[in-house]
């Protein structure tokens, strides 16, 4: 009786893992499949023809190569400028007192709330007024201000000792040398996490790129890939081909930093 | 890291015991600490002033447009004051949109949170693997919804979908060995109106179960091993186990999980937009507040529009929130000490005493 519990138990557990993994092993297969077995009913698990053709076509239809250029720099500066402005203000909120110091750490979490619909709009209208419609400036600039990567860094900050503040003051140097040869050496599994979801949400985002945008070739992967579905039809080990091309990279970073990705969602409980 | 909240925390804790209260009165400060002031502020100033452009200003900046008729060419915005808060909720398409976002709702937060908190207990209670299974469970969540939906565009096709081909193949199999069943009839998942919101809700409970996954998992590891030895010598079995200690000490992670869900399903907007191309799916039916909302504003430019359904979305979220946190406040009170402590790690609880 025990043996077999524990087996439907076990059964069951790996029942969950094939259902989440699956899809995407099917995706993978799928896009070295040419058109004909790609189709076919009933469909083989394993190619019986390898080909890599539906990559060269996915590079001739759309400038697929510019679209993952346009991803990787637009999610590397996100990332380079919510860890530098949040580093920065984490460290003011924690070792100094300026006016309206706990109003604006209110403020901040408050916002937290606030559901992105509402943004959308008058976001899409400021991004106009000030003239970056149709530039990277856009698709960066709004998203360096990460409550997420204050309130992450400002709790690391808060445990590091004291005395490695005084040992710094006692050195003859100010806030700015505590920060970047202390604090954030002392903090790397913290920055790591906040940047990972930075680049994360960057990557992934879709809506505000495809609002602020016109001109295909600043478009990143995940638009281009949306818009590729029209022109691919029904031949799905194109899109396949595509949608893995996209997720290769976050595929990588995934694998290697996973806990980093757990970490992010187990200490804010929020969704990336 | 470990948790280190403000309370061990000797300068916060000493500026605390100078500053009673509210902790911003920086007036008797000596001329040092003044100019500490200032350069704080300076440091905090490149956050802050993103923050206020492109998240603090545009909350009202939003409502101000709402009370406009703001189409993006037009060269004046007259003032309409509430008119289009009426002409929406006069607007039947709207009740559709609001309709089928509360139908998903509905939907995706009792099963979405049945399915994490499975995947929890059936992690927690492996040995072997248990980081293999953590990785597939939680693979969907870092996937972009626009990959996520041309995946289950396919999967869900009527005639070469591969969930039909299965479903189809495991009917015919059990027809052979002779069960009564009738031959099967491929579902029509995205192209029946009624089937697109149950389609899209299983979608997307596959795409974030991992994520709420990871919060009651946290919660069950935060539970003492003492308490099922205990009850272990007291002969009880795994089911009374789950029903007398797991689930009451997990119920500040379930509300907290539930809140979540229920303002992140409100605000679902890529997946109907991708499953459908930016159409609303057979009939309307996937048509959400959302994405009424994007057709509203960037489709037919009526920015003004568009502002009022975010506001009316927005309205509605909130009251959901502030119900559901008197609740979560409600029993945590009734709870008493000990239940009180065992908060899911990522609650922002301690932090807001600032």
């Amino acid at each position: 009786m025990r043996i077999l519990i524990q087996t439907v138990k076990y059964l069951l557990i790996l029942l969950g893992a094939v259902a989440m993994a699956f899809p995407f092993y099917w995706m993978i297969i799928t896009s070295f499949k040419p058109d004909t077995e790609a189709l076919q009913v009933p469909p083989t698990l394993w190619p019986r023809q390898w080909t890599v053709d539906n990559y060269r076509q996915v590079f001739e239809l759309v400038p697929m190569g510019r679209y993952l250029f346009n991803s990787a720099f637009i999610a590397t500066a996100v990332t380079a400028g919510v860890l530098l402005s949040s580093a920065l203000a984490a460290h003011a909120f924690v070792r100094m007192r300026f006016p309206g110091r706990g109003f604006f750490f209110a403020v901040l979490i408050a916002t937290m709330m606030i559901p992105f619909e509402v943004l959308l709009i008058p976001d899409y209208l400021i991004i106009r007024n000030l003239g970056w419609y149709d530039t990277y400036w856009a698709m960066i600039i709004p998203w360096t201000a990460s409550v997420f990567g204050i309130f992450l860094l400002r709790q690391a900050f808060l445990t590091l000792p004291e005395d490695l503040w005084e040992a710094v003051l006692l050195d003859g140097g100010g806030h700015l040398r505590y920060l970047f040869s202390v604090a954030i050496p002392l903090s790397v599994p913290a920055l790591i996490t906040v940047g990972i979801v930075s680049f994360l949400g960057s990557w992934n985002s879709l809506l505000w790129p495809l609002i602020v945008t016109n001109t295909p070739e600043l478009r990143p992967v995940q638009v281009g890939l949306s818009s590729f579905q029209t022109e691919a039809g029904l031949r799905y080990n194109l899109s396949m081909a595509a949608a893995t091309i996209s997720i290769v990279p976050i595929l990588v970073l995934y694998l290697i930093a996973q806990r980093y990705f757990v970490e992010g969602i187990a200490r804010t409980g929020m969704k990336t | 890291m470990q948790n280190a909240p403000l309370q061990t925390d000797p300068l916060l804790r000493s500026e605390r015991a100078r500053f009673p209260g509210t902790g911003h009165s920086a007036f008797g400060l000596r001329r040092s600490q003044m100019r500490e002031g200032w350069v704080g502020l300076l440091f905090a100033l490149p956050h802050l002033l993103l923050f206020g452009v492109f998240l603090l200003a545009p909350v009202l900046y939003g409502f101000y447009i709402s009370l406009h008729r703001w189409h993006v060419l037009a060269k004046s915005h007259p003032w309409v004051g509430l008119e289009n808060y009426a002409a929406v909720l006069s607007d039947d398409i709207f009740w559709i949109a609001l309709r089928n976002t509360a139908y998903f709702v509905v939907l995706v937060v009792p099963l979405g949170n049945l399915v994490s908190l499975g995947l929890a207990l059936g992690l927690a209670s492996v040995k072997r693997f248990q980081a293999f299974y953590k990785v597939c469970y939680y693979l969907p969540v870092v996937i972009s919804i626009a990959v996520v939906a041309v995946l289950w565009r396919w999967l869900y096709n009527t005639q070469i979908g591969l969930l039909n081909m299965y479903i189809g193949a495991v009917v015919g199999g059990l027809r052979e060995i002779g069960l009564p069943l009738a031959p099967f009839q491929p579902l029509p998942w995205l192209s029946n109106p009624l089937w697109v919101m149950p389609s899209i809700a299983l979608m997307s409970i596959w795409w974030g179960a991992g994520g709420n996954m990871i919060l009651y998992l946290a919660g069950i590891n935060n539970i003492p091993d003492d308490y099922y030895e205990a009850a272990m010598i007291d002969g009880a079995n795994a089911w009374n186990r789950f029903w007398a200690i797991t689930w009451p000490l997990l119920k500040p992670t379930t509300l907290f999980c539930l809140v979540f869900s229920v303002l992140g399903a409100f605000q679902i907007f890529g997946q109907t937009y991708v499953l459908f191309t930016g159409g609303a799916g057979p009939a309307r039916s996937g048509l959400t507040v959302a994405l009424y909302m994007y057709q509203q504003g960037f489709g037919q430019y009526e920015m003004g529009y568009g502002a009022a359904i975010a506001y009316l979305l927005f309205a509605i979220v909130l009251a959901f929130t502030v119900l559901q946190f008197r609740l979560l406040e409600g029993r945590a009170e009734r709870a008493g000490p000990d239940e009180k402590m065992d908060k899911p790690v990522g609650e922002p609880v301690e932090e807001e005493a600032v």
